[in-house]
């Protein structure tokens, strides 16, 4: 039986040099779900834009329905029903659901844009395939989950036969997985092809019929999913045995790091986004703040780290409120933050490795002498931790953007925890890392603990939060609902009845753990 | 290390194959419209690539563009590396030119310091007048646009006033009285504009080069520009970067200002002296994607250009106003081949553009 997509040999070098695909193999059939799945910078994403037109291969032939084609872009591709869902949305946000999905390819009544059946032919769609949105409100003001359904329509509304998704779930809730992976069940259900790309294994194993493996540029192996398991996977993929585990010293938690006492933050629009949290956090420990995602657990972490003002109450670190320190003056006092959106917040993308690893210390010091930068420095650092972090790129000139997105995550992450912190904020620190470098960030963090830094971690992954946590503190509508040791009798299921509202602790149980 | 020596050659030569390209592109257009408008077609054309080589004094009008343009082009590159859309260099240049004009005709003028002392008062006065919409905007959320383009208007009229009523020589004159002899420019050549003015600028790309790439200050300008949360992020306080690169782009613009009043030129102000040129740094700034050290060579280019259209305008029967069409080619091909800066820009000066163009799907 022939393939319905089949990519031979394809190669692609960048202009930079870096070699993305050398030799890359993948065929799909009709009517399945096909994973591809490889470390940071192992190219499938390269593999995808080749796929879809928008990146020109070196080398190789690209097949469909058995005959020879070219794509020489995204047009070609789309007009041979091909569509893609890139991991960054291409949508614009100020117009509406429908004018989205249609945009391009309007229905015209006359020389009118026929806006009734614009509306009427995407609500049929999104029932259709189970990808439930409304078509009236703007892009802007719906959750990423959603804006990640307008992008699959906008693909379907074009006739797409083959979907292809890169990483789709890094950006979405566990629930919001789930309900993807119902949307992608009836896809195939009726017909339709889908190829994802993914870095959590269960996830993988979860939802797809074969699975490529790709490294370093290459093809490794394609098997079906039933044949695998997460372990054999897992080694398939490193090349090594790799465990998600880490082993935690012991460390003397008497002091008290971090104490926050009645801390109060509004989002933008009023509402309360969290009330009176207090905590202390000591130093060599881990605090999980497990929570679904919406519950304040965010806003308090922009809050301590100094990007959302705080209603009342107070942050101190050794004896300095840091709620009244402007943000540099608190990462002076020793305080470092992995942001949950690298690109957004955490990087330059335009600017090169070695400027982004300096830039959270441009005062006199260090990479500065009397307002003159110390280039040599700044690219000896740059070089350092892409060595010490493994970190896939041509060297410290490179500019950020040019990075797979699991290396851009690991140079923030570097460049955090380069600087020794006394406390450090990780906010969704391991999304789109692939398994290797999970266990990698997972280990430097758990080694910063041990040396005596004072974390905060959060995470829409359970499975991490009770890997690394020492405590964990749930945050259930803005409040923290309960406190945990992270000892052998917490599971996942108890966590989520209080995440989920279903319980909660008395005060005294909760002061008892969180202070 | 010599990978990454060896891309940025290759960029380089990407950028400058683009660049030649547009320029191509505008050469190509203008053939057409002269071949439509003119009636000796060939010739026209040939006095528009010719022009300003044909004598000393051609050449001499030519190269003292070319320090002008690269002035106002280097303004423009400043702001907009640090992604502020300030378009007040005109109002710069005059406010540095009525401050060094005022500074040369004041007693100080005739004495040793006269030119040092009105080139710096014109830098002065160009900064402070940059300085305004920067913490309009950092202050009261103002427009940078909209100021900026507001306290133009102000400059140009504001001068246009005292130069016609205090400041005038005699009545009816458009001019003040000439500046004292030791506050103009010598020249470098003999009959020939072309005089201090050129090595200001040509120091001027040097410094701006010096502070964009090798200062923390510069630095900062980039990463506000690159990604201002991420600036936030790190500890920079952007508002300031923000403000300190429109001053310091106010310096620049008011420095042309004076380069203007007291070069071989004029050495008196004079109204609308600027005669539109310090807009045509946009373009450039676009061109040389904001890059100081491109800067003077896209001015080079570009002001043959210029120069041989003013030429064909008088010599022709083709207007000079052709090179406003090749000018517009230019920044269409330019905006919408370059990624950077260009498309940006001209999204920004859009009216109809949303402004939450920012945070799509993260
Ligand atoms: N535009 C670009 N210019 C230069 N190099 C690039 C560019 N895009 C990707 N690369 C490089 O190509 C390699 C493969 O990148 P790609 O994005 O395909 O990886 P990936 O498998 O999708 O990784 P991830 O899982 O981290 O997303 C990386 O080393 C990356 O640095
Ligand atoms: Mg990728």
């Amino acid at each position: 039986m022939t393939a319905l997509l089949e990519a031979r040999g394809i190669a692609k070098t960048y202009p930079g040099g870096t070699v993305a695909n050398n030799g890359v193999d993948l065929s799909i059939r009709a009517g399945e779900v096909h994973a591809v799945v490889g470390e940071n910078g192992a190219g499938k994403s390269t593999l995808m834009k080749i796929l879809f037109g928008i990146e020109q291969p070196d080398g190789g032939e690209l097949l469909l329905d058995g005959k020879p084609v070219h794509f020489a872009g995204a047009k070609a591709a789309i007009n041979a029903g091909i569509g893609m869902v890139f991991q960054h949305f291409s949508l614009v946000p100020s117009f509406s659901v429908y004018e989205n999905v249609v945009m391009g390819s309007e229905p015209k009544a006359g020389l009118r844009f026929d806006r009734k059946r614009a509306i009427a032919e995407v609500r049929a769609l999104s029932e259709k395939f189970r990808l439930p949105v409304d078509p009236l409100p703007s892009v802007a003001s719906i959750p990423v989950g959603q804006q990640q359904r307008v992008e699959i329509l906008k693909a379907l509304y074009r006739d797409a036969r083959i979907l292809i998704l890169d990483e789709p779930t890094a950006v979405l809730a566990p629930q919001e997985v789930e309900e993807l992976f119902v949307a992608v069940r009836s896809l195939v259900a009726q017909g339709r092809t889908v190829i994802f790309i993914a870095h959590k294994l269960p996830e993988v194993l979860e939802i797809s019929d074969s699975i490529t493996v790709m490294r370093a540029g290459k093809t490794v192996a394609q098997v079906k999913a039933r044949d695998v398991t997460e372990q054999s996977l897992a080694n398939l993929m490193v090349g090594r045995e790799v465990t998600l585990k880490v082993d935690r010293a012991v460390t003397d938690k008497s002091t008290v790091r971090l104490e926050v006492a009645g801390l109060s933050v509004n989002h933008e629009n009023g509402t309360t986004a969290c009330a009176d949290i207090d905590l202390r956090l000591r130093t060599g420990e881990i605090v999980g703040l497990v929570g679904v995602e919406g519950n304040g657990q965010q806003e308090f972490m922009e809050t301590i780290a100094g990007h959302r003002a705080a209603l009342r109450g107070s942050a101190m670190l050794d004896g300095v409120d840091l709620l009244d320190l402007p943000v540099l003056k608190r990462r002076q006092a020793g305080l470092a933050n992995i942001p949950q959106d690298r690109i957004a917040e955490g990087l330059a993308v335009g600017a090169s490795l070695a400027e982004n690893m300096a830039a959270t210390r441009l005062s006199d010091g260090g990479f500065v002498r009397h307002g003159l930068l110390d280039r040599k420095a700044m690219k000896a650092n740059a070089a350092a931790l892409i060595d010490k972090f493994a970190i896939r790129a041509a060297g410290p000139d490179a500019a950020a953007g040019t990075l797979s997105g699991g290396n851009m995550q690991k140079v923030v992450v570097a460049r955090e925890l380069s600087e020794d912190p006394k406390v450090l904020l990780v906010s969704q620190p391991t999304r789109g890392v692939d398994l290797g470098a999970t266990q990698f960030i997972w280990k430097t963090i758990t080694e910063a603990r041990d040396k005596g830094a004072a974390v905060l971690l959060s995470s829409a992954d359970l499975s991490e939060l009770m890997a690394l946590s020492d405590r964990f503190l749930v945050f259930y509508h803005g409040e923290i609902v309960a406190a945990l040791e992270n000892d052998e009798s917490v599971t996942p299921e108890a966590l989520g009845a209080f995440m989920l509202g279903l319980e909660r602790q008395t005060p005294e149980q909760i002061r008892a753990v969180s202070l | 290390m010599s990978s990454t020596r060896s891309n940025m050659w290759k960029a380089a030569r990407r950028e400058t194959a683009r660049a030649l390209t547009a320029l191509v592109m505008a050469l190509l257009v203008a053939f057409i419209i002269v071949l439509i408008t003119s009636k000796s077609p060939v010739e026209t054309f040939g006095t528009l690539l010719s022009g300003p080589m044909t004598s000393k004094r051609t050449i001499g009008l030519w190269i003292d563009d070319v320090a002008k343009l690269t002035m106002t082009g280097l303004a423009f590159s400043l702001v907009f590396q640090a992604r502020q859309f300030s378009m007040g260099v005109q109002g710069q240049v005059y406010m540095g030119g009525l401050f060094s004009a005022l500074v040369a005709l004041s007693p100080i003028g005739p004495t040793a310091i006269g030119m040092p002392a009105a080139v710096l008062a014109g830098m002065a006065a160009g900064a402070c007048y940059g300085f305004i919409p920067g913490y309009a905007k950092a202050r009261l959320g103002a427009n940078e646009i909209v100021s900026s383009l507001m306290l133009n208007y102000i400059a140009v009229n504001l001068v246009t006033y005292l130069v016609r009523e205090p400041l005038v020589a005699a009545p009816g004159l458009l001019s003040t009285a000439n500046f004292p002899p030791n506050t103009i420019f010598p020249t470098l050549i003999d009959r020939t504009r072309i005089d201090l003015g050129l090595i200001l600028a040509l120091i001027s790309v040097a410094v701006t080069w010096f502070a964009l790439y090798r200062t923390s200050w510069g630095l900062k300008l980039r990463l506000v520009g690159h990604n201002a949360r991420f600036a936030e992020y790190a500890g920079i306080k952007a508002n300031f970067i923000m403000v300190s690169a429109m001053t310091a782009s106010g310096a620049l613009g008011g420095l042309l200002g004076a380069m203007f009043v007291q070069g071989q030129a004029y050495g008196k102000l004079l109204v609308q002296f600027e005669g539109n040129l310090a807009f045509e740094g946009i373009l450039i700034a676009i061109v040389a994607r904001n890059r100081p050290l491109a800067v003077p060579v896209v001015a080079l280019f570009y002001g043959y250009l210029r120069q041989g259209a003013l030429i064909m305008g008088i010599r022709t029967d083709v207007p000079t106003e052709v090179i406003a069409v090749v000018q517009a080619i230019i920044i269409l091909l330019v905006a919408s081949s370059f990624k950077f800066g260009g498309g940006r820009l001209l999204a920004r000066l859009k009216p109809a553009k949303p402004a939450t163009a920012t945070g799509a799907g993260a």
